[in-house]
């Protein structure tokens, strides 16, 4: 049949669906039982805000109520964000820098997703060779932006023995002269690990030694439950420029909100002088922007919350770390191998050995959805096959349930001797 | 800002990109050179005439239920969270249903994807098309977020006229005449930017007839679908979707006066589903998975933001408009370096023809533009920004009051540098200083995209 229309899909977006989180859990919930008539337990997201212990402050709410109601910031925004929300956040993040940002170091984002989005364009536009450096196991929207934008990925190992610590020799050995940044994530998704001011130094002199940018996905800031306190990587903007991502999505529990930002943390000014910095404007000029009414509700969101909000979200997600470690540490067939410190996430290693019918981590994802109504996300999603990343930003008794049938199912499914 | 550590020799392995830096969005980029240009020892408040967004005025404040259905959504505790993709059901719903009063079929919620405002269904529309070697067919004047979306992204362009003497109508042989077997579609913007001008039945009719025997299909821009004041009525393009496939684009940015609201869509017509089979709705899908969305609780308020407005908010708008069209329309017209051969029906802004003969040492748009600025704290549009050198385009959608005002201060300018006998003594030089060639050579090359240039 002769086809007399002159257009077609592009065909590089034809395959983007398999390798994102949405598609994967889309795809593995398609396989829920319809008659069972327990509840769905959603342990694969990373999206607590449905439950209600897990609400954002209504401070937040307010300010945002206000924001809408008071008819003065419907206006369109500069593409940069409104200068009272830049500003706040520059403050909002300066208290736990050695130096103070400036409102100009900060950009406003449709949530943490456009800063990715922007960032790994601005980059693929400074180079058509280019390549950046990115965690195995990560996140995987950086390397399906990445692939969007022609951008050279290369992967460096995180050491479960090792707490998830960067493999810094291996990133080295990564490197050449077209590497232009690296990525990490700390507090750490999917991992749960949260790194030690010492070891983000080392990371910090790494890139210096490469002349390499390190891009800090700090979206799950303040989110640390056990010893080791979170150290934003700008602390170290001195040694390498930093370029900070974050938003307000995780730490207050709205990501439908859509407010992030990506911040300049870069004492030595490098990042102005190399005119990245200048593209990542130029990408945000041509692109959309985050509602100005949120954006101008946001000095009252960070002035307004009060601590014991914040406090409240990090005992759930402690109380729930540990449930999920302690259980998981009853399944035999699953291992792991740190307690998670942060974030929302854990890493578990499936001992396939130990099961009878399953052959790997999404077939075990996909039969425990069909006969336990529980979703996890296989960890080839993140990049290590026949592990699973486990949500536990849950509330605790869907937590337990959860947990329980996972090791009911485990049971069924054992080799037989 | 520290210096002079161990960096000196420092090699750094990342750059801007120098393309990128020159060819920023016009619309934004040459208003906020003009206004550099602006003089603070002028006591008169400025008067932006350039962009159209009336939001500041009380007389165009947005329709208290919506502020309403917003504040509901967010306090429901139902739209804190990621939204699916394409967005939020109930939201692509009433969508569906409220563009269906217009159409002879019935839009499901599934030929609804949500967008952040119709600049970002405008970028996900040049992507999906973005392939190597396709065109699109854009109009000239035009709106220029096409063109630099489309430089971003790859995709060649080629522009059709649309005929001043005939109400701005699309020249249709020239659509004929620039496309090949490589072209993707034609971009129609009804109610236009910049022109003001809404189609007539009869000539989308034609447009529709045209993109199916040259095998594109229509994007149809209808961000200002909610506003045509004239005698001709608005037609949507979805309406010959049984000739051609449409996706049309819009948003509640203009009906609703809330650009700040980011909530905009694209909505698909095809009932032949070409679009399916060519693969455009997949690739558009794709796309949706892998950008951001809209705030979840705006979707969420979009059923009762419809539902809730009333019929009055939006005439009561509609007549501003045509009050401030009128007042416009006869105030150009007393002005003799001014024209204004269509008088507007739609949409929020009217390209305005300048007659340089009439002028003394004003050479371009440009100039006449930053000396406005300058004298008379007026921002106005220069037409060369939207692909009409030596054209205005001045919005109308301004409290009326303020807009008089505005009317005057570019009459008092266009006296003042009226062509007059050489005895005639002018309180301002004739060339421009040296700050002001800097602004405009900035203008000229900066905020301007190849292509639109005459």
């Amino acid at each position: 049949m002769k086809n007399k229309w002159n257009f077609q899909g592009n065909g590089e977006l034809k395959t983007a669906p398999g390798i994102t989180i949405r598609g994967v859990l889309s795809n593995i919930m398609q396989n829920l039982n319809k008659d069972d008539q327990r509840p769905i337990i959603p342990l694969g997201h990373g999206d607590p805000s449905a439950f209600p212990c897990f609400r954002t402050s209504l401070s937040a709410e307010d300010a945002i109520v206000d924001s809408v109601r008071s008819g003065k910031f419907n206006c369109y925004s500069p593409a940069v964000g409104i200068l009272p929300a830049r500003r706040a956040v520059a403050d909002y993040l300066s208290k736990d820098l050695p130096y103070k940002l400036s409102p100009d170091d900060v950009y406003l984002t449709i949530g943490c997703t456009q800063a990715i989005e922007v960032l790994l364009t601005a980059i693929s536009l400074s180079n058509p060779v280019a390549n950046i450096l990115l965690p195995r196991p990560g996140f995987p929207f950086y390397d399906v932006r990445a692939a969007c934008s022609n951008l050279e990925v290369r992967r460096y190992d995180l050491l479960p023995e090792q707490g998830w610590e960067v493999d810094l020799e291996a990133l080295e050995a990564l490197a050449d002269e077209n590497t232009v940044a690296m990525v990490i994530i700390n507090p750490g998704n999917p991992c749960g690990n949260v790194y030690t001011s010492q070891h983000m130094k080392k990371i910090a002199e790494t890139a210096r030694k490469l002349g390499i940018i390190v891009i800090a996905d700090e979206v799950y800031d303040h989110l640390t439950f056990a010893s080791t306190p979170f150290v934003p990587m700008g602390t170290f903007g001195s040694i390498a420029p930093v370029l900070t991502l974050g938003s307000i999505s995780k730490r207050w529990i709205v990501p439908g909100w859509r407010l992030g930002w990506i911040v300049t943390c870069d004492s030595n000014g490098i990042l102005q002088q190399t005119g990245i910095m200048k593209s990542i404007t130029g990408c945000l000029e041509v692109s959309s922007d985050a509602p100005t009414f949120i954006q101008a509700a946001i000095p009252q969101i960070i002035e307004n919350t009060k601590e014991d909000f914040f406090l409240k979200i990090v005992e759930i997600l402690r109380g729930a770390a540990d449930i999920c470690f302690d259980k998981l540490n009853e399944i035999p067939f699953i291992t792991c191998p740190s307690k998670p410190e942060g974030s929302m996430f854990v890493m578990v290693k499936l001992n396939l050995s130990l099961l009878d019918d399953i052959s790997d981590d999404v077939e075990f994802s996909l039969k425990l959805a069909t006969e336990e109504s529980v979703i996890v996300l296989p960890g080839v999603t993140v990049g290590l096959k026949n592990w699973l990343r486990i949500t536990f930003a849950c509330d605790h008794s869907s937590l337990e349930d959860g947990l329980g049938r996972i090791k009911g199912f485990c049971e069924r499914h054992a080799k037989k001797e | 800002m520290e210096n002079g550590n161990d960096y000196s020799h420092q090699k750094w392995n990342f750059r801007g990109n120098e393309e990128l830096n020159t060819a920023s969005i016009s619309v934004r980029g040459v208003l906020n050179t003009l206004a550099k240009n602006l003089n603070s020892d002028d006591p008169r408040p400025t008067i932006m005439l350039g962009r159209g967004d009336p939001t500041e005025f009380a007389a165009f404040r947005t329709a208290p239920p919506a502020a309403d259905a917003v504040s509901d959504a967010l306090q429901s505790f139902k739209f804190n969270s990621y939204c699916p993709t394409g967005g939020v059901l109930e939201a692509r719903r009433a969508i569906a249903e409220h563009l269906s009063r217009n159409l002879s079929v019935q839009l499901l919620p599934e030929d609804v994807y949500l967008t952040v405002g119709c600049t970002q269904a405008i970028e996900i529309i040049v992507s999906v098309l973005a392939r190597p070697g396709a065109n699109i067919l854009l109009p000239k004047p035009g709106y220029p977020q096409y063109e630099a979306r489309a430089s971003f992204d790859h995709l060649e362009v080629r522009h059709f006229d649309l005929i001043p003497e005939k109400g701005w109508e699309v020249d249709l042989d020239s659509v004929e005449a620039l496309a090949d077997n490589n072209t993707a579609a034609i971009v129609v913007i009804n109610p236009s930017n910049p022109c003001g001008n809404v189609f007539t039945y009869q000539h989308l009719e034609k447009i529709a007839e045209t993109a199916k025997k040259l095998g594109i299909f229509v994007i149809s821009d209808e961000v200002y679908g909610g506003l045509a004041f004239g005698s001709n009525p608005f037609v949507p393009m979805g309406k010959f979707s049984s000739i051609v496939p449409v996706l049309t684009l819009g948003s509640i940015s203009k009906t609703w006066i809330v650009p700040g609201w980011r909530l905009g869509w694209i909505v698909k017509s095809d009932p032949n589903g070409i679009l399916e089979k060519t693969g455009i709705v997949d690739s558009i899908k794709n796309y949706l998975d892998i950008t951001c969305d809209p705030a979840t609780f705006v979707q969420g308020a979009i059923p009762q933001i419809i539902k809730r407005t009333k019929e009055s908010f939006f005439s009561n708008i509609i007549g501003i408009m045509r009050e401030a069209v009128d007042m416009l329309y006869d105030m150009i017209n007393e002005i003799p370096c001014l024209t204004c051969p269509n008088k507007p029906e739609g949409s929020m802004v009217v390209l305005v023809k300048l007659d340089l003969s009439a002028l003394e040492g004003i050479d371009d748009d440009v100039q006449f533009c930053l000396e406005l600025s300058k004298e008379e704290s007026v921002i106005v549009l220069p037409g060369v920004t939207v692909g009409l050198k030596n054209w205005l385009r001045i919005t109308f959608a301004v409290e009326l009051e303020v807009l008089k005002e505005g009317l005057q201060r570019i009459k008092a300018f266009s006296q003042r540098h009226a062509k007059k006998q050489l005895e005639y003594q002018r309180q301002y030089p004739q060339r421009l200083s040296r700050s002001e060639t800097n602004l405009r050579r900035r203008i000229m090359s900066e905020c301007f995209l190849p292509g639109l240039q005459e």
